[in-house]
């Protein structure tokens, strides 16, 4: 089911405001199931957004190539003879169909399978058998290129496209929240992807796959067991001290935080220090600096220039609307790609800082490998929720009952630094979750990129 | 145990054929009983068959071209599904028991068909073993999944059975086309 994305489908922007209720953090179940839809965010999410394509080591030769989605709509990313990385979608243009068969791989061009036009690194026709004989010459080869991604453009080594030649820069679309996030995993050093991405598809809408990748509330009950085996200690269960912070355009991050008192703690420390009490046992470091136990890697000193003061201390989950979240340790990605209304699939890409050790590397791979994809320790038992919670809109009676989001709805505050940076300081919540919808909403109601500028929600102030 | 030759060659291409079939058939017994424990979700007493140095391990799969078929499995050390020593596997065993492993609560129905098993080499002391397995999984009301692949596993002499000292796992999906990978292959 692929839930018709190809044709357009039009809503009444009042329809489509009640199908989130921000006010009341209520959400309409259909959101997750109606084929028509799916469609619209198709359209005015998946076809307008910036999407993750590869960081810059999965394709470090010329003639390398990765095959991504941006929605429905499949991609070919490959470093071209002038060391460009191109997106282009992976139709022939010939009568469409798909070009690349591989998922990744090295070529020195892309020949259809069905006829065998031959297009270039960078997406020209090169070349059409019969050219002479059967089109008498006559096919402008020039007019039959691929189609490109309207701009691809990348933020440390990682490399987004957008369909849509209105979108923003991408460091606007990022915005001080999606940098962070990136930041994240930036602040490890020089990264080298690991080789292998884990795939596999899950039964739910994607929204639902995304949000709960700002949910902390589930942890201790859905992940109980990875806890109860020995795997992860309680803290990191379910710490107290949660720091949220909301970007436009939809991204997020939400979380664990580093409180300010624990913040002044970790700046009295050298970066010798730092690495000397992340090598520790909670034990160990407990006894040294109390308060900052709870999460690690303890970040060097010259991220909070980076990050700012405020993002330095948010080590929760960014989400860089609409679908890829930078995971714990900040050395994974992870892309919840729609594939229809009721299908979602999972994709896990994993890095290495190029200057870690042996045993850094294997510490962080046996964490990594253990924690996500459809083995994982955790993930594991995440997909029948997501799917349960999807399917349960299926029933008209059973969708007439809205999703509840309103955990801690009007109880908290966001707080301005002096630097400018926002965050809500609070326990665990749904902040994040409700904005996640609410800008969800917006980029819907939008017609295009410049109503979306215009009409997008402000980053709110105040109680939240 | 059956003949004892000498250690560390790889003798099997020169044992006495009915030696090699009594052997044969110790093995397919082996891999027939610990698909019986892990079907009758026996996993404690699975792991009892498993050695201390186990390499529990499961390559991603991709879809590549001929020309780059090199790439078609990650490599060791790279990313992978299952990626375990002793520990590891503990922690997998385990949860099934911890009363909170929902993606097992309630629990799938695997059937874990093995055929196929060819002894590549055996030094009086280990085997290596090569098996084609069909692991069929229903979950909840609704689900009906299949796994299947190939293995190549060690398997190490301990009394009159064997002990599990090495399982690689090669599946053949790519893109895994489940909710999870909660069942031991």
């Amino acid at each position: 089911m692929n839930g018709g994305a190809q044709s357009n489908v039009n809503f009444d922007t009042s329809e489509i405001a009640a199908w989130y209720d921000a006010d009341q953090g209520l959400i309409d179940k259909k959101i997750f199931v109606d084929p028509k839809i799916y469609a619209l965010e198709q359209q005015r999410i998946f076809a307008r957004a910036w999407h993750f394509m590869c960081h810059e080591s999965h394709v470090p030769n010329t003639g390398d190539y990765f095959i991504n989605h941006i929605g429905q709509d499949p991609v070919i990313v490959a470093r071209d003879d002038h060391g460009q990385v191109q997106v282009m979608l992976n139709n022939c243009s010939h009568r469409g169909n798909v070009l690349c068969r591989a998922e990744m791989g090295n070529t020195h061009s892309f020949q259809c399978s069905y006829h065998g036009w031959n297009f270039t690194l960078d997406g020209k026709l090169k070349s059409v058998p019969g050219h002479e004989p059967f089109y008498r010459g006559k096919l402008n080869k020039d007019c039959w290129g691929l189609t490109h991604a309207a701009k691809v453009e990348q933020y440390k080594g990682f490399y987004f496209a957008t369909l849509d030649a209105d979108a923003p820069a991408l460091r606007d679309y990022l915005g001080e929240v999606g940098r962070i996030g990136i930041d994240q995993m930036s602040v490890h050093g020089e990264l080298v992807a690991v080789d292998g991405i884990q795939k596999n598809i899950i039964e739910c809408n994607w929204k639902i796959a995304v949000d709960n990748l700002y949910d902390w509330y589930h942890v201790n009950v859905t992940h109980r067991s990875a806890m109860k085996i020995g795997f992860v200690n309680p803290s990191v269960m379910q710490p107290m001290q949660q720091t949220v912070l909301l970007g436009e355009y939809g991204h997020a991050i939400s979380g664990p935080g580093i409180s300010e008192e624990q913040q002044k703690v970790l700046d009295s420390l050298t970066d010798e220090e730092r690495v000397s009490l992340d090598a520790m046992s909670p034990d160990e470091r407990a006894k040294l600096a109390p308060r900052i136990t709870e999460r690690r890697p303890i970040r060097p000193a010259n991220m909070k220039q980076e990050m700012g003061p405020v993002g330095v201390r948010a080590m929760g989950h960014p989400n860089i609307f609409p679908n890829l979240w930078i995971s714990t340790r900040a050395l994974q990605l992870s892309l919840r790609i729609p594939r229809g209304p009721l299908k979602t699939e999972v994709w896990w890409f994993t890095f290495m800082p190029k200057n870690y050790t042996d045993e850094q590397r294997r510490i962080a791979m046996k964490f990594m490998s253990h924690s996500f994809g459809p083995a994982g320790l955790f993930e594991q038992d995440d997909g029948e929720n997501w799917t349960y919670s999807t399917k349960a809109a299926l029933g008209p009676a059973s969708q007439r009952q809205p999703h509840n989001l309103q955990m801690a709805l009007g109880e908290d505050e966001v707080r301005e630094d002096p630097s400018g940076q926002k965050s809500i300081d609070s326990a665990v919540n749904e902040h994040a979750q409700r904005w996640h919808y609410r800008c969800w909403s917006d980029w819907l109601k939008a017609e295009n990129w410049k109503e979306l500028i215009i009409n997008k929600s402000v980053v709110p102030s105040g109680k939240v | 145990m059956t003949a004892t030759p000498a250690v560390t060659e790889n003798t099997w291409e020169r044992l006495q054929i009915v030696d090699r079939i009594e052997l044969q058939y110790q093995v397919d017994q082996f891999l027939y009983h610990e698909a019986h424990l892990l079907d009758t979700r026996q996993y404690r007493e699975w792991f009892q068959l498993v050695a201390l140095d186990i390499h529990y391990w499961m390559p991603i799969r991709r879809t590549v071209t001929i020309r780059n078929i090199e790439r078609e499995f990650t490599r060791l050390g790279d990313m992978a599904f299952f990626d375990d020593d002793y520990k590891d596997l503990r922690m997998r065993v385990e949860k099934f028991y911890s009363s909170s492993s929902w993606s097992e609560d309630p629990p799938s129905r695997t059937r874990h068909l093995v055929s196929n098993a060819r002894i590549t080499e055996w030094d009086g002391n280990e085997l290596s073993v090569c098996s084609a397995f069909h692991m069929l999984r229903t979950r909840l009301d609704d689900t009906s999944e299949q796994f299947h692949g190939r293995r190549e596993d060690r398997l190490r002499v301990n009394g009159q059975s064997f002990l599990l000292a090495q399982r690689h796992i090669y599946l053949d999906h790519t893109v895994i086309q489940a909710t999870n990978l909660s069942s031991l292959f």
